[in-house]
């Protein structure tokens, strides 16, 4: 294994590259499709047993978990037990030295009483960001998937929010920012739909009523020409053409038979069961009050406007308007918020908790410093200094989880636009994107290390001290 | 013009606006790396350390610039 990469064989990047250069020619490009929110699997995908949906940001995550844990148990069984020194080398050796240089570091800024708690935070937060940061380089991970076709967001006139339709017509709630959240239980029906299924309900009702009351009609035709030829088989013409003239009055009135009118109820019954089957799974079901507002008039638009249906036929006409994309089987996790906000999140969480441990109870007096109200002539900016530190924590979860979907999503876009611009050679800007993930991972679990070391320090006592000493 | 076309509009110009944010962290790294990089030619020495500080304030006047990118990436492809 090791000899079959020992620089013989330069010549399979020179078949990648010649790979590259065919599909490139060859294979017609197609536009890449953006999405900032993690992107639903399709139905059948769901989580075994349940109705939830599942991202292709949660699959990657996953697959970080189970490496970082396949990880775990190699480097655990590698590890010399018994102190014997077994001179370390390959992948051990390298992440021994990464291991023992990234602890000189943080010992460096966080040495102390409590490097350990922060350091296992640390190496915690690197190793999860960099695997999911890197997860972009491998080829097949947000290029591979499935093809469907891309509808649009809708607009809902009743709730005024976006709704955006996956392919096999599933809601995604669009919440703040991108934070997505999935009904998996409802179709989406628009308001126009639903009201054309009104429409359509009411319309069979009228038309099992006619039914109905024609049979019930020819029934009684029948009946009274039975009777007329068993009773009055020597009738006069005269007589039949008024029997006839009394036939066309029965007709025109309405006949309110029992059974026209149990057909009649038991099609919208069955019309408004199901709709609450709907509303009893949370579903949304839309009355139109208005017209389906979305900017779209199909009187003025051209047939291209048209909407498409969320399941064309391939081979139908429908199937050429549509913008056919990939849905990624794996997408990055850190290009969803999802995962950036958790990550954030744990980590203030953390600061806290390293802060209460290190100072007990009195570190909220970092955020609510009131002792020094009364005391001191300036003792008010002391309690806005502590209520701008906990805003300031605030703004770390924005800021720790916007920076890294930032960094990580713009990389991902800028891997798909080369990918299509320069089809042989985007491989320079992969380089930029390993350093771009490893920089960030670094940034994000150093700053968590640098704020857990600061929550440590009292920095109340030293300012009364420094001022003791500067008076 | 038809209302597709002036979100479009829109969305365009209101994302260039908020590109303008960039030019921030642009400053910000050049000045940092312009004092990491002089502070390297007087003792280098230091070398590791200056450059291990350079690259973290590289990162943080970057993270200015990434939230306009963020901005302006919700408002392309958040916003419809």
């Amino acid at each position: 294994m090791n000899s079959f990469w020992n620089g013989k064989r330069r010549y399979i990047a020179l078949l990648l590259f010649l790979a590259g250069v065919f599909v490139a020619l060859e294979v017609p490009p197609v536009i890449p499709f953006i999405q900032l929110p993690g992107e639903n699997l399709p139905a059948g995908y769901n989580i075994p047993f349940t109705d939830m949906r599942i991202t292709n940001t949660l699959v990657a995550a996953v697959i970080v978990w189970l490496l970082l844990l396949l990880f775990l148990v190699y480097i655990a069984r590698r590890r010399p037990s018994d102190g014997s020194e077994v001179p370390p080398g390959g992948f051990y050796n390298m992440f021994e030295a990464l291991f023992e240089g990234l602890m000189g570091f943080i010992g460096g800024i966080a040495g102390g009483p409590h490097f350990r708690l922060i350091f296992n935070m640390f190496m915690t937060i690197f190793l999860i960001v960099l695997l999911s940061n890197w997860m972009s380089l491998v080829p097949g991970i947000d290029t591979v998937g499935f093809i469907h076709a891309h509808t649009k967001e809708k607009f809902d006139p009743e709730t005024q929010e976006y709704k955006v339709i996956t392919t096999d017509g599933f809601e995604i709630y669009q919440g703040f920012l991108g934070i997505s959240y999935v009904n998996g239980q409802c179709n989406w029906i628009s308001p126009a739909d639903e009201a054309a299924a009104d429409d359509r309900a009411m319309a069979a009702a009228l038309a099992a009523r006619a039914a109905a009351e024609q049979d019930a009609l020819v029934e009684a035709a029948y009946a009274r020409y039975q009777a007329e030829h068993d009773d009055h088989g020597d009738e006069a013409p005269g007589e039949t053409a008024d029997d006839a003239h009394a036939d066309d009055d029965h007709a025109t009135e309405p006949v309110e038979t029992d059974e026209a009118a149990a057909a009649y109820d038991e099609v919208l019954a069955a019309r408004s069961a199901e709709k609450q089957a709907r509303r009893d799974r949370g579903c949304y079901t839309g009355v139109a009050v208005s017209s389906w507002e979305d900017g779209y008039e199909p009187a003025e638009k051209d047939a291209k406007k048209a909407p498409i249906p969320l399941h064309p036929d391939p081979s139908s006409d429908d199937a050429k308007r549509v913008p056919w994309v990939v849905l990624p089987l794996v997408r990055v996790a850190s290009t969803d918020l999802n995962m950036t906000l958790t990550l954030a999140l744990i980590a203030v969480v953390m600061v806290q908790v390293v802060g209460v441990r290190a100072l007990g109870i009195s570190y909220f007096t970092k955020f609510f410093n009131f002792s020094t109200l009364f005391k001191s002539p300036l003792g008010g900016i002391d309690v806005a200094v502590g209520l701008l530190e906990l805003i300031g924590d605030f703004a770390k979860v924005l800021s720790f989880s916007f920076r890294l979907l930032g960094a990580m999503f713009a990389g991902a876009i800028l891997l798909f636009v080369m990918s299509f611009l320069v089809p042989i050679l985007p491989w320079p800007f992969f380089i930029l994107e390993f350093f771009v993930g490893a920089i960030q991972a670094l940034v994000f679990a150093l700053l968590t290390a640098i704020f857990m070391q600061l929550a440590t320090i009292s920095h109340h006592h030293d300012d009364e001290h420094d001022h003791a000493e500067a008076h | 013009m038809d209302p597709q076309s002036t979100i479009v509009l829109g969305k365009a110009i209101g994302a260039g606006l908020a590109m303008i944010g960039a030019a921030g962290g642009g400053i910000g790294i050049g000045l940092s790396v312009g004092g990491a990089v002089q502070a390297m030619g007087r003792n280098p020495d230091h070398t590791p350390t200056i450059q291990t500080n350079m690259i973290l304030g590289v990162a943080f006047a970057e993270a200015v610039a990434i939230y306009a990118l963020v901005v302006s990436l919700i408002i392309l492809f958040v916003l419809n």
